[in-house]
């Protein structure tokens, strides 16, 4: 089955008076499946809401190609533009006419029937304040109305760009709900840009993670997690003095493993198994007391593969992350489609 | 169509729409109950009796100083006898002198306006549309700046990614609103204002010739107010903001046109009035305007002349807001939508 979105190379360059031109996209690729619910993940300023823009029309691109239900866009944008229902950042409407009024201008303006709006109103809770002027809706509630819009046209491919920002837990919950829904029972294909890394881990089904306007990653959500879990160890030992002997004896053993020292405990990485680690040690003469697998959460893996991992006493500055592919993650192992020349694994996704 | 129709929906509802709305006719009303009050067919029993007792009573003194010899020998008068220049008039030259013959009559005591429909009408009509074609260049303005400052365009435009239908809708929609509000205006005004001339004024003779003319100018103002629609729209779209349209506008009437005026004159340009906006579209509306150059002249020769026509300020005027037709357009079509 042909991705329903397939992006690559997109370039978008933003010349800046008396500076170097700034390049927010430098060679994106992106593919999101049929059916699924897409995560579309990086940094602030990574390029995200440049990719939607770029993918929705609003702005011109410098290089690449675009696919949208494998029609190239912005060329025959006109024929999958009833298809796909978008909200782009921030969503904002005109002050004083009323969430319904919003709503039924563009349902009349697209030939949707009016029954629709209310549908929408009642899916996203805002029945009742529909009534009010969008001057006066909070934050969640234009985020509401924007979905609802989004959701007007009862598109085959959902675009959301933040769509829980400004949300109530019961919103978010329902939210999640509502997307799975969508794409589990009715085919919709949904991408969602988000900072909420656990809101991601339970609603998307895959995600692309970017940095500096390039993909270091994509895949499924919990490959991409595995990937990065397991690989790394943490050893105690009943004397802290055996810390630099147990790393000499491990990176003796095999100098593909590194293993560091973080105050009590050794933190290795690229061990084949921790059985492995054990008996090395065992050999060497040093007893562990303590050996756990690091099982980490999409927080972590997402940090480490950008590289904005906090550093104590020091901000990440915006445009601070990773490029890739130069700087890929270390010690990253196979599961991961790392962006470097890795399509094989990539491939295997799909 | 659908889109057009969701645009007109979307100015009409709107709550400056309805503001401007209220604003223009009640500007009409007051115009109508001002002529109302201020006209009058003729005076009243009351007045033309007070007045016609002014008049006799001013034409009785001259008659008393006919009658009486001794007129000029009263106290009062005393001084018109010791003045040595009277010597030699006769007392009828002197009553002439001093109190005048005059032969007032209640019409000269009298001070009455009647409204002339047929000679005035036309011009309030015009004032009428001209106003009307500037609120709706805030209007049209307003509608396209304010659908980019809040953001609703990008919005927009995400459901109709053909620009140019976006663009055309919302002009089609702002034109015509435009149109419909200011002939509407005039047809209102034309009721109101020959209906005050008919009680408080006259109507004068609306023959062939009239209604040929008047139409025509009528018909050239409601034009004027299309094209300013279209330039406050352009602007809106091309600035990206109701407030740049507008201070755009306002700063070239008010001190543009004077700037350009003053450089033309520094320079020494002939006929500096043709550097002015106004020149051009007064000429416009009345169908042509005289310009004269009195700077080559001298007390003798006669001053130079220049007229322009109507149709040569209608392209004049016409390009301008084509210009900025075009370039709003073209920058539509190309720039990012933020
Ligand atoms: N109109 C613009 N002019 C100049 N630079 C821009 C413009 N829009 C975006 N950029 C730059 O493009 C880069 C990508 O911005 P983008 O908005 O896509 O980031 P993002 O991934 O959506 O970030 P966030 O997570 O904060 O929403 C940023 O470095 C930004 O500075
Ligand atoms: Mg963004």
């Amino acid at each position: 089955m042909p991705p329903i979105i397939e992006i690559s190379g997109l370039r978008k360059t933003y010349s800046r008076a008396f500076r170097q031109p700034h390049h927010a996209l430098d060679g994106l690729d992106l593919e999101v499946a049929e059916g699924q619910v897409h995560g579309f993940l990086g940094p602030n300023g990574s390029g995200k809401t440049t990719t939607l823009r770029a993918l929705l029309g609003l702005i011109r691109v410098d290089g690449g190609t675009m696919r949208i239900f494998g029609q190239t866009v912005p060329r025959q944008r006109p024929q999958v533009v009833g298809r796909i229902g978008a909200v782009v950042e921030s969503p904002q409407f005109f002050k004083h006419h009323s969430g319904r009024l919003t709503l039924q201008l563009l349902a009349e303006s697209a030939g949707v029937p009016k029954a629709r709006v209310e549908e929408v109103l009642e899916q996203v809770g805002l029945r009742d304040a529909a009534k009010g002027a969008v001057r006066g809706y909070s934050l969640g509630m234009r985020q509401r109305l924007a979905v609802a819009q989004a959701l007007l046209k009862q598109p085959r491919l959902l675009i959301l760009d933040e769509p829980a920002n400004g949300l109530d837990p019961a919103g978010i919950h329902h939210m999640r709900e509502l997307l799975q829904w969508l794409a589990h029972s009715q085919g919709v294909t949904v991408v969602v840009s988000s900072h909420l890394l656990s809101e991601v881990q339970q609603l998307c089904d895959a995600m692309t993670i970017v940095s500096r306007g390039r993909r270091i990653v994509d895949g499924k959500v919990a490959d991409i997690i595995a990937g990065h879990s397991g690989t790394s160890l943490s050893v105690r030992f009943p004397d802290a003095a055996s810390l630099p002997e147990a790393v000499e004896a491990l990176t003796t053993a095999d100098a593909t493993v590194t293993a560091a020292v973080d105050r009590e405990r050794l933190v290795v990485q690229g061990a084949p198994e921790a059985a492995w680690v054990t008996r090395t040690l065992a050999d060497a003469g040093i007893y562990l007391s303590e050996l756990t697998t690091e099982t980490k959460n999409l927080e972590m893996v997402f940090l480490e593969l950008t590289g904005t991992a906090p550093v104590p006493g020091e901000t990440v500055q915006i445009g601070g992350s990773v490029v890739p592919p130069a700087a890929a993650p270390v010690g990253a192992p196979a599961p991961v489609a790392v962006e470097a020349g890795s399509g094989e694994a990539e491939g295997a996704e799909r | 169509m659908n889109l057009f129709k969701a645009e007109l929906r979307r100015i009409l509802r709107r709550r400056l729409s309805l503001i401007f709305g209220i604003v223009a006719v009640a500007g009409l009303l007051v115009l109508c109950t001002l002529v109302w009050f201020n006209s009058s067919t003729g005076p009243t029993e009351s007045d033309l009796a007070e007045a016609q007792a002014q008049a006799d009573e001013l034409n009785r003194q001259y008659e008393d100083c006919l009658a009486d010899e001794e007129f000029f020998e009263s106290d009062e008068w005393l001084w018109v006898t010791d003045d040595p220049m009277s010597e030699d008039m006769s007392h009828t030259e002197l009553c002439d002198m001093y109190i005048g013959n005059q032969q007032f009559t209640a019409a000269d005591f009298l001070w009455v306006y009647t409204f002339d429909f047929s000679e005035e009408g036309v011009f309030m009509l015009i004032g009428v549309a001209i106003v009307a074609g500037l609120i709706m260049m805030m209007l049209s303005s307003s509608a396209i700046g304010a659908e980019w400052s809040s953001g609703g365009m990008s919005n927009l435009l995400v459901w109709h990614p053909n620009r140019m239908r976006v663009w055309g809708s919302k002009l089609a929609a702002a034109s015509l609103v435009c149109a419909a509000s200011v002939v509407g205006l005039l047809a209102v005004g034309f009721g109101l204002l020959y209906l005050t001339a008919s009680v408080r004024g006259e109507v004068g003779t609306l023959d062939g010739p009239w209604w040929d003319e008047n139409l025509a100018v009528l018909g050239r103002t409601a034009v004027l107010t299309l094209g300013m629609t279209v330039l406050g729209a352009s602007l809106a779209m091309l600035g990206r903001h109701t407030a740049i349209a507008g201070g755009v506008i306002a700063g070239y009437l008010v001190v543009g046109d004077l700037l350009v005026q003053i450089a033309g004159g520094a320079l020494k340009v002939p006929f500096p009035d043709r550097l002015s906006l106004y020149t051009w579209v007064m000429a416009w509306i009345n169908g042509k305007i005289e310009l004269y150059d009195w700077s080559a002249t001298t007390s003798s020769s006669m001053p130079d002349i220049m007229v322009i026509t109507s149709s040569e300020a209608g392209l004049l005027l016409g390009g301008v807001v084509l210009l900025f037709a075009v370039l709003a357009t073209w920058s539509f079509q190309r720039r990012d939508v933020a």
